[in-house]
């Protein structure tokens, strides 16, 4: 079975999910009408899902902590004009998130490199997953070592892909939106955010199968 | 291959089941011909593969830690946010204006650009410091003043130029001649038809013009003369009479 990525928010029962929208409904009502200890509550409630979205996507982690700023002032300044009959907050800010990442990857369209899947590692060096922060007792130095070069691969050949199909895979395969909620977020049809997923999927499996395949 | 007809389900909807299926909520029929297809099809039993392995591989990321003062930066960066939207609410126009500004105008403000400017301005003061041109002189007055200026210096040097002059009255002279020739014989052709016309051929001869028909420029050769000294001036006029005589014999 898949390890779910944030799987505490998906993995709780549905009256604990639905407790949740409601306390996140007040606190947004709380800082539109300028609480600033709501703010902070949000901040906290939202910061890590946002990272991560945007590193990623961005595929750097000074790149991801400028962009997650961004997303929160626009959020801060904003949040007066959140319906929540639309859509859901969560699906707001990561709406916001994303059209953030793509003024972001158009403007720096020309200063980016390509880099290749065989490059040294560069900009993931600084991120660390949160289960290398634990001390893992069980697991050997060496298993250590291999899952964090694969996780590596997986995030550089994410980079690789075409944009439209990152952040497809992306939001459903790292961030577990369904297909209605990531359909709202792109803008686009269901059935065209499925044949993103699925294509994305593909893709990344050919440019880590040729990786791999090297690297033997 | 997309398109081509194998029993039961087709290509298209294989792509389009594929998602549900990965997800494990097809169930009953259509699953079964979804499998029927996907063990019928290579093309499409290919890509299922591809999808669940890029799926795979997905599944070992994981949720990456913040940096630990992100929290504080963002707090700090709203609230400088919201201070400025209080302290100047009546600038939210010259806000906006200046963010489509910077949106217009990102391209142009980046290092590289700035870098290329600063050569230039560099390059453009060094050469007018060479030039021993002062920002004053570059009023538009000064500027027509010199350029005339030196545009009249330039063509009086070109044209007082002894080569240049002797060749310029060698082709003028050329031209002179040509068309005195083509007015002879036009005279002649048209005396001729006068004379076949009303009275018997006489002989008539044809004078050459006379140096009054030439056209001179008077300051062009004003302007050459006096640049002479007096010895080298006789000489050119003696020049200019023997040309004369010369087509005067011709």
């Amino acid at each position: 079975m898949l390890a779910r990525f944030a799987a505490v928010a998906d993995s709780r029962p549905v009256e604990a999910r639905v407790d949740e929208a409601q306390v996140v409904a007040q606190l947004v009502r709380r800082c539109a009408s300028g609480d600033a200890v709501a703010w902070e509550e949000i901040v906290q409630r939202f910061h890590r899902r946002i990272y991560n979205i945007c590193y990623r996507f961005a595929g750097s982690a000074d790149v991801a902590q400028e962009l997650t700023q961004e997303v929160f002032i626009k959020v801060y300044r904003t949040v007066g004009s959140f319906d929540g009959e639309k859509a859901s907050f969560n699906t707001w800010v990561t709406a916001v998130t994303r059209n953030l990442l793509v003024d972001h990857f158009r403007k720096s369209r020309n200063d980016r490199a390509t880099e290749s899947l065989d490059a040294p590692q560069g900009s993931g060096e600084d991120a660390t997953p949160l289960s290398e922060r634990l001390a893992a007792e069980s697991a050997s130095p060496q298993v250590h070592v291999e899952q964090r070069e694969r996780r590596e691969m997986v995030h550089r050949a994410l980079q690789q892909i075409s944009p439209d199909l990152r952040e497809a895979v992306i939001l459903r395969d790292l961030h577990e939106l369904d297909y209605r909620e990531i359909a709202h977020v792109l803008r686009v049809p269901e059935g065209t955010v499925k044949s993103r997923i699925n294509r994305g999927r593909a893709e990344l499996a050919r440019l880590l199968q040729r990786t791999y395949k090297q690297a033997l | 291959m997309l398109g081509e007809i194998k029993p039961g389900m087709q290509c298209a909807e294989f792509d389009a089941l594929l998602a549900d299926a990965i997800d494990h909520v097809l169930s009953g029929e259509r699953r079964e011909r979804f499998e029927q297809h996907k063990a019928a099809c290579a093309s499409c039993a290919s890509l299922f593969a591809e999808v669940t392995s890029g799926l795979e591989w997905l599944s070992e990321m994981e949720e990456v830690a913040p940096p630990p003062l992100l929290v504080h930066n963002i707090l700090a960066a709203t609230s400088a946010a919201g201070e400025v939207a209080e302290s100047a609410p009546r600038s939210s126009l010259w806000l906006w204006l200046r963010s489509r500004m910077q949106t217009i105008f990102a391209p142009v403000l980046t290092p590289r650009f700035g870098m290329s400017i600063g050569m230039a301005f560099f390059s453009i003061t060094l050469m007018l410091n060479l030039a021993q041109i002062r920002i004053k002189d570059l009023t538009p007055h000064n500027i027509s003043h010199a350029f005339y200026s030196n545009q009249s210096r330039l063509v009086k040097y070109y044209e007082n130029m002894r080569l240049v002059y002797e060749f310029e009255s060698r082709v003028r002279d050329l031209r002179n001649q040509s068309e005195e020739n083509v007015r002879e014989r036009q005279d002649r052709s048209r005396e001729r038809d006068k004379s076949r016309k009303q009275e018997p051929e006489q002989n008539q001869k044809t004078e050459p013009e006379g140096p009054h028909h030439r056209e001179y420029s008077r300051d062009e050769n004003l302007r050459w003369l006096a640049s002479l000294r007096s010895g080298e001036a006789v000489v050119a006029m003696r020049k200019i009479e023997n040309l004369a005589t010369q087509r005067g014999e011709l």
